[in-house]
């Protein structure tokens, strides 16, 4: 028992573990783009990142940021990755950071559900579906 | 007696007086729009003469594009739960307008699709578009900001570009008078709502 405690904590240790929680995107009509959301509950003691995400929904998939400017306009700004502190959820809602479908392949209705492939630097891969919701 | 009834008169007229001036302390003073009357077209491709189509009514104006997959969507959302409220208590002098200032991207058929796939009741509310130039002088009146910028590459060399803009739901009254201004994507919609009370028939 000890001896699994002891593997079970050294494995935690080196494989962080972040959850991907309520992912839902926006309907939008073939060749538009949408935005996915979602909350990235990172339930271990270590940092990770996320730094890429993929799905055969769009043409192009960034993550993005939508940025306040000094003048009052608002705007998006692609980020390379996000960092995920450890015991910490990292919020992708409307309005800041969210997943960028650029050129949708297909029209995006409502409770459809599409697959996504979120990359971790430290996690590694993990295949996520989402909802297509009304907001 | 009859001095009773001219006190009770006077002062009645005094409260109402009183009551209406600290409604519409509500609202900022009235602002001309300065507003040129332009031939727009709506998402069924109708021509729109903006602003006089509106005048009579209270109108809610906001200003989108529909490439824009995040604060757009909360404008009109919001725009939407306005609708919806106001339809439930039964206020029905006003309407809604999404004005695109991404008129080469967006035609009246990508207007429609936008609206359709949200299921936007129709009955008061529509989205516009035009000739370019023309858009931008009503942005220009208006103080929106819309700048072409953000670029992405597709897969298939098509370049995709986004604008950085204002973010604005403007109230304008039945005069065609600007009566206040919010955030579109993060509007209070109740404050919307009392605004528009406040502003009655």
């Amino acid at each position: 028992m000890l001896l699994f405690l002891y593997l079970f904590t050294l494995l935690n240790s080196f494989s962080p573990e972040v959850k991907i929680e309520y992912a839902w995107l926006r309907p939008a009509a073939k060749g538009m783009n949408s935005a996915l959301y979602f909350n990235l509950n990172n339930v271990s003691s270590k940092a990770d990142a996320l730094y890429k995400v993929t799905s055969k929904i769009a043409e192009l998939v960034q993550l993005h940021a939508t940025v306040k400017n000094d003048d009052g306009t608002m705007g998006m700004k692609e980020i390379k990755q996000i960092a995920i502190p450890a015991n910490a959820v990292v919020k992708f809602e409307p309005g800041g950071y969210h997943v960028m479908l650029i050129k949708l392949k297909k029209r995006l209705r409502v409770n459809s559900k599409i697959e996504f492939t979120f990359y971790f630097k430290a996690g590694g891969k993990v295949k996520v579906t989402a909802v297509v919701k009304k907001e | 007696m009859n001095s009773r009834i001219f006190f009770f008169c006077i002062s009645l007229s005094i409260f109402i007086l009183l009551l209406s001036n600290g409604c519409s302390k509500n609202l900022p003073e009235d602002r001309p729009s300065g507003l040129k009357s332009i031939q727009l077209l709506n998402q069924d491709s109708s021509i729109v003469n903006f602003p006089d189509e509106f005048k009579g009514n209270i109108l809610l104006l906001s200003f989108i594009y529909t490439n824009c997959p995040d604060i757009c969507p909360m404008t009109t959302h919001n725009m939407q739960m306005i609708q919806e409220q106001l339809k439930k208590e039964d206020i029905n002098n006003v309407r809604f307008a999404e004005l695109s200032f991404d008129p080469l991207r967006d035609t009246p058929y990508i207007l429609k699709e936008f609206g359709d796939i949200r299921n936007i009741d129709y009955k008061n509310f529509m989205f516009l578009t035009g000739n370019e130039q023309e858009i931008r002088k009503i942005l220009n009146t208006m103080n929106i900001l819309a700048i072409p910028g953000d670029t992405a590459k597709t897969e298939n060399g098509g370049i995709v570009y986004f604008y950085t803009h204002t973010d604005r739901i403007t109230l304008i009254d039945k005069d065609g008078n600007i009566r206040n201004e919010y955030s579109g994507s993060k509007a209070n919609i109740q404050q919307i709502i009392n605004d528009i009370k406040t502003l009655g028939d």
